[in-house]
């Protein structure tokens, strides 16, 4: 029995596996899973009486998983440089980023503008695709780090807030 | 069988580089690839039997540069260009270069490219022709006050159009008066990134369509034959992701009178090579003519599926001067047949694009599937180009069937280390709705707003996986073992032939 944690959103989640002549008997919560290796990174299971097949592997830290076509990623704890998985900027809602590296098209709002949750801030245009992205929070505009026609990374935050206190 | 050229130069990426070298390679002319810095490690590239390099990432450097991609096919002695999609499939500019350079461009000539390529000139060739077609601005403007009164005339809601656009690029839809202005400028915005041309006009937007196109293919000896329709009703930002044919919403006579004013269409452009009439469908059964593509498209493999013509074989065939394989009264639909777009794109976020490395690849397969697909374990998705990475196609006796052996065949479609629009697709096909056969254009809007959220499960399947994955001592990265194998593309071609039985 070989005892392992992830971290899933946020959250640590156990898993223990042993192994049964070719298969894994994986408990994780309260429940119980057969796995069958299906060659390189992938593996059949039976879940609520329906067979999935589901692929995963490991890289820098990270389990990527793909199961009836659902996407995501666990981080393995015990890695260095785990920085708490998800949203790379999650926890900053006085600031938007841009989704892609791209090209600001158009800055929508000034210093000085009271801005709501969901509102169009600014359109960055990626892969020859406009997107617009929406504050996350209620509060007023403190800072415009660029203008349009600028190019953006990932990393740099567009524009910041001053969050407005919650009422 | 003599060669009809002798080399092809594919001037393009990505899957559809790989359908046309296939193509090639059923006829057995060697192919040749064209690639950018971004693309060295790129699938088409090592399908192709040689390659010419041709600069850095951006387009305008590489796959859009018109004199590097002539001189590559001079220097290797290749006689033919395929341009593929996009990029400079339907650029004049670069058919009349190609043949003032003694290279057969395949596709239809510059004249009926520049014709159609132009929404506003093709819309009043069209009407000359008798072709339906939705009321809206005549020409283009660039005074607002001609939009406003075009869309007054009209009724809101209306339609922003570019008009040299193409897949959703330089679209924007109008509800109010207020709106107008700012959808204007979006719009033009969008056309001068995408094709370097602001020139925006109007129409009624239609409610409640449905997006149906017929193939067309048309040879130098008279003759045009469409190959039935293809409804593409399910759309994301106005790209479709979803495509089938049959479609539920037409039968017989209506196929029959909308497959002849496609041929019109054709015709009234002097229209050589494959091309694709597209109309859209109202709810009462009238149908509005949209624009010609002058190109081979993205989702022509459903109605390979279904009439068991190798469009690109013909399309070769037909730019080398021979007559069309087949006749009107010979083609049939037989069975079902569904695509979806596998896009480097977010399906659970907005269809954000999604960039990164393949750290796994293994593509579904059996009787009925069929995978055209532009990347391999190790290739590095970036944002340089179109996000479409792969198609999956599927065909069966009939349309349930079909959504059947789609959903599994996502399910064992398996990509990692970039997201995808798989899952999302597979909710759309499950839906009640679409089942129905109620696919409108706002079908994602109306049906996929609220959707369900299944983290339950994933948190304990996936340590679960995780868990085995780790013990099993799967750690495999991108490019460091290679040991899944991708099936090369052309076993993956072909459940069918003319007049075959449906082997399941």
């Amino acid at each position: 029995m070989n005892s392992l944690e992830f971290i899933f959103d946020g959250d640590v989640v156990e898993a223990s596996v042993e192994r049964a002549g070719e298969n894994f008997r994986v408990k994780s919560g309260d429940k119980e899973f057969l796995f069958r290796p299906e060659g390189e990174n992938l593996f059949s299971c039976l879940v609520n009486g329906h067979k999935s097949l589901l692929a995963v592997v490991a890289h820098q830290g990270k389990y990527y998983i793909d199961y009836d076509s659902h996407q995501f990623e666990l981080t393995d704890p015990s890695e260095d440089g785990f920085a708490g998985g998800g949203d790379a900027h999650g926890g900053d809602k006085d600031k938007i980023f841009a989704p892609m590296p791209g090209k600001i098209v158009k800055i929508l709002v000034s210093v000085g503008d009271s801005v709501s949750i969901k509102q169009p801030m600014v359109v960055v245009e990626a892969m020859k695709m406009e997107n617009q992205v929406n504050s996350r929070a209620n509060g007023t505009v403190k800072a415009i780090n660029f203008s349009d026609g600028d190019q953006v990374d990932t990393e740099t935050p567009i524009i910041e807030l001053e969050i407005a206190p919650e009422e | 069988m003599s060669r009809l050229f002798k080399k092809i130069l594919v001037a393009n990426r990505s899957e559809i580089a790989v359908r046309v070298m296939n193509a090639c390679r059923t006829l057995g002319i060697p192919s040749v690839a064209v690639y950018s810095d971004a693309d060295q490690n790129a699938r088409h590239r090592l399908m192709a039997d040689e390659s010419v390099h041709l600069g850095p990432p951006p387009p305008r450097e590489s796959y859009l540069d018109i004199d590097k991609i002539i001189a590559a096919a001079k220097d290797v002695g290749a006689d033919t260009i395929h341009p593929g999609y996009g990029f400079l499939a339907e650029n004049p500019e670069f058919a009349t270069k190609c043949t003032k350079a003694g290279i057969t461009f395949i596709g239809p000539d510059a004249e009926a490219i520049k014709l159609l390529g132009n929404k506003v000139e093709s819309r009043i060739k069209m009407v000359d022709a008798g072709v339906p077609l939705i009321p809206g601005m005549k020409g283009a403007a660039k005074d607002p006050n001609q939009f406003k009164n075009a869309a007054d005339e009209a009724g809101y809601p209306v339609m922003i159009k570019a008009a040299a656009g193409g897949g959703g690029k330089g679209m924007r839809v109008v509800h109010t008066p207020e709106e107008l202005q700012p959808a204007i400028e979006a719009a033009q915005r969008e056309a001068l990134n995408a094709f370097n041309d602001d020139t925006v006009y109007l129409e009624k937007y239609i409610v409640k369509p449905r997006h149906i196109e017929f193939q067309i293919m048309a040879d130098h000896h008279g003759n045009c034959v469409h190959l039935f329709e293809r409804e593409c009703s399910i759309q994301r930002r106005h790209q479709k992701i979803i495509e089938e044919t049959p479609s539920t919403a037409v039968d017989h006579d209506l196929r029959m009178r909308m497959g002849a004013d496609a041929v019109k269409v054709a015709k009234a452009a002097n229209y050589k090579n494959a091309g694709t009439v597209e109309f859209l469908l109202d709810e009462s059964g009238h149908y509005y003519f949209l624009e010609m593509n002058t190109r081979i498209q993205v989702e022509h493999p459903i109605t390979e599926m279904v009439t068991g013509i190798d469009l690109v074989v013909e399309q070769i065939r037909v730019a080398a001067g021979e007559k069309l394989s087949f006749d009107q009264e010979s083609l049939r639909q037989r069975g079902h047949a569904i695509e979806c777009r596998i896009y480097a794109e977010d399906g659970e976020n907005n269809f954000m694009p999604s960039t990164g490395s393949i750290l796994h690849y293994s593509e579904p397969s059996g009787p009925g599937v069929r995978v055209d697909s532009g990347i391999r374990l190790g290739m590095e998705i970036g944002i340089d180009y179109d996000p479409i990475m792969a198609k999956l196609i599927v065909h069966a006796p009939d349309r349930d069937l079909a959504i059947g052996k789609m959903i599994q065949a996502l399910n064992e479609y398996k990509i990692l280390g970039v997201r995808t629009s798989k899952r999302f697709m597979i909710d759309v096909l499950n839906h009640p709705a679409f089942i129905k056969g109620e696919t409108f254009t706002d079908f994602i809007e109306l049906n996929m707003s609220e959707r369900e959220s299944s983290e339950d499960v994933l948190r304990e399947i996936g340590a679960a996986v995780a868990a085995c994955a780790a013990t099993n001592g799967n750690s495999s990265g991108a490019g460091e073992t290679v040991s899944s194998s991708p099936m090369t593309p052309w076993q993956t071609i072909g459940q069918w032939e003319i007049g075959g039985t449906i082997n399941e």
